[in-house]
């Protein structure tokens, strides 16, 4: 299979080279790094919604649309990516996503154990060290291809990636900064300092060859680079990135596998609830209440809050409801069912 | 009829990329399979297409998101797309709650009848055999 050692490549072709491989009927892995960062949605998010179009402009920081699945992410050059192109019809792609991703990410996790690292796979698509995410990764098909894109993160600016997202409020983020700060790690903190781009790409190297066999390095073909400067007219503007995506009608960040910051709204007759959670392995991590409608006794709702925390997300309607009765808490225009709605759409 | 815990309709047309399509005159109906949506797992977003879009047979023409997988659907037959399921935007969990229902994907007027000819049936040997294999490939 063709090779193809980029290196440090410009920040839009980062992205282009993988999308025009496809096109092109062609398979390979591409290792890289983008030279200057920049915020990359998945294909069918909302960037205006996901994204503070406004910051990232102030800044000078491009926002890109990929076509493979997942969510706003902030890229750059300390991230070493992969990009693995293979026809629909390639044996290692064949089965479920799952087995898919299980298969081709074993050879990030086995380049996380070279570097010493207990690193293990996480379905459905994350490699996780210390119970914690150190690579990223989405897929999708292009073309008659499909396409698996992730990365190794040696160091992550923790707070470039907050402060790019869009966001109902500053409380929200301050919850995604401190659940990022604590379920995404990077080699830097795992090993005291980041290794070199470069030994982590030979190692990325030996451990894919062993599972898609004997790699060729190519430069990369004349045809690719056409093509990727095709795309970019197309994919730098603003109809693609802009165009409409999923408008959820809650906020969610997405943190790793299984776990999620999420604010949802209601409208209860009794006035509106607002619950901001984190949800991990569908129970509730962390719980904030808060709305304009009345709670008696007071500070009942933060007890409440603090009650939920642990208890599974499928109960929150009965564990609600047992809360009401054992306190005798009243809230008018304001049912458990309500409290569990504004809840249930965590989901 | 019933394969495993799966249904497929014996009035429909079948795929191998897992779809249905139901022939009403020239106006076909495109889904995904029960077995289709038991593989994508949870879809969380549905692209739907623009009527009065003309497809080839085999040309993609919509996309699903579900497990942070970009999948592509494939137009059964070539022709104009005359309607989408825009309920799909709001909803796109119908097509797993009821892939034969209210989780169809979109309309065709389709171009040329001889597409059907390159479609299975429920009834079809080859049909059972390319589910028996799927169900393989999938452990499902």
């Amino acid at each position: 299979m063709d090779l193809y050692l980029l290196g440090s490549v410009s920040w839009l072709d980062s992205q282009l080279i993988y999308h025009a491989l496809p096109r092109l009927g062609l398979e390979g892995l591409i290792l890289l790094w983008p030279e200057s960062p920049y915020v990359c949605i998945g294909y069918h998010q909302d960037a205006e919604q996901e994204v503070d179009l406004s910051y990232c402009r102030a800044c000078g920081i491009p926002v890109f649309r990929r076509e493979v699945g997942g969510g706003a992410v902030y890229l750059d050059g300390e991230q070493v990516f992969y990009q693995l192109v293979l026809r629909r019809t390639h044996p290692l792609v064949q089965g479920s996503k799952e087995a898919l991703y299980r298969r081709l990410l074993e050879p990030v996790v086995l380049t996380l154990h070279d570097l010493g690292l207990a690193a293990g796979y996480k379905p459905v698509n994350d490699i996780l060290v210390g119970g914690r995410k150190i690579s990223g990764n989405g897929a999708g098909e292009i073309a008659d291809s499909v396409v698996l894109v992730g990365n190794v993160i040696l160091d992550f600016n923790y707070e470039m990636m907050v402060r790019v997202l869009r966001v109902p409020d500053e409380k929200f983020r301050d919850k995604v900064h401190k659940s990022l700060q604590e379920n995404l790690t990077t080699l830097r903190r795992e090993l005291g300092s980041a290794p070199d781009r470069a030994r982590v790409q030979e190692l990325l190297v030996r451990r894919f060859s062993e599972v898609l066999g004997p790699l060729t390095p190519r430069p990369l073909p004349e045809e690719v680079r056409l093509e990727a400067h095709r795309l970019a007219e197309e994919r730098f503007s603003d109809a693609w990135l802009l165009r409409r995506g999923m408008r959820l009608p809650v906020r969610r960040v997405r943190i790793a596998a299984g776990r999620q910051v999420v604010q949802s709204v209601h409208k209860a007759a009794g006035g509106l609830i607002r619950a901001t959670t984190e949800v991990a392995d569908g129970r509730f991590v962390s719980v904030d209440l808060s709305g304009d409608f009345f709670f008696y006794p007071p500070r009942a709702l933060d007890e409440l809050a603090s009650h939920l925390v642990g208890t599974p997300c499928c109960d929150a309607e009965s564990t609600i409801a047992a809360f009401y009765a054992t306190k005798g808490i009243e809230s008018p225009g304001v049912t458990p069912g309500d409290l569990a709605k504004v809840l249930s759409m965590l989901r | 009829m019933k394969i495993g815990p799966y249904t497929f309709p014996d009035d429909l047309y079948y795929d191998r990329e897992h779809n249905w399509a139901r022939v009403d005159g020239q106006t076909v109906t495109q889904g995904l399979t029960d077995f289709g949506q038991a593989i994508a797992g949870e879809i969380i977003y549905i692209e739907t297409p623009r009527v009065g879009r003309e497809v080839k047979q085999g040309e993609a023409f919509m996309s699903m998101e579900s497990g942070k997988w970009v999948g592509r659907v494939r137009a059964m037959v070539g022709g104009r797309i005359v309607a989408a399921n825009d309920a799909l935007e709001f909803d796109s969990t119908l097509v797993n709650s009821d892939p034969y229902g209210a989780g169809w994907l979109a309309r065709i007027d389709m171009a040329d009848p001889a597409d059907l000819g390159r479609l299975m049936r429920a009834s079809d040997p080859a049909f059972a055999e390319f589910i028996a294999a799927e169900r393989a490939k999938y452990q499902k």
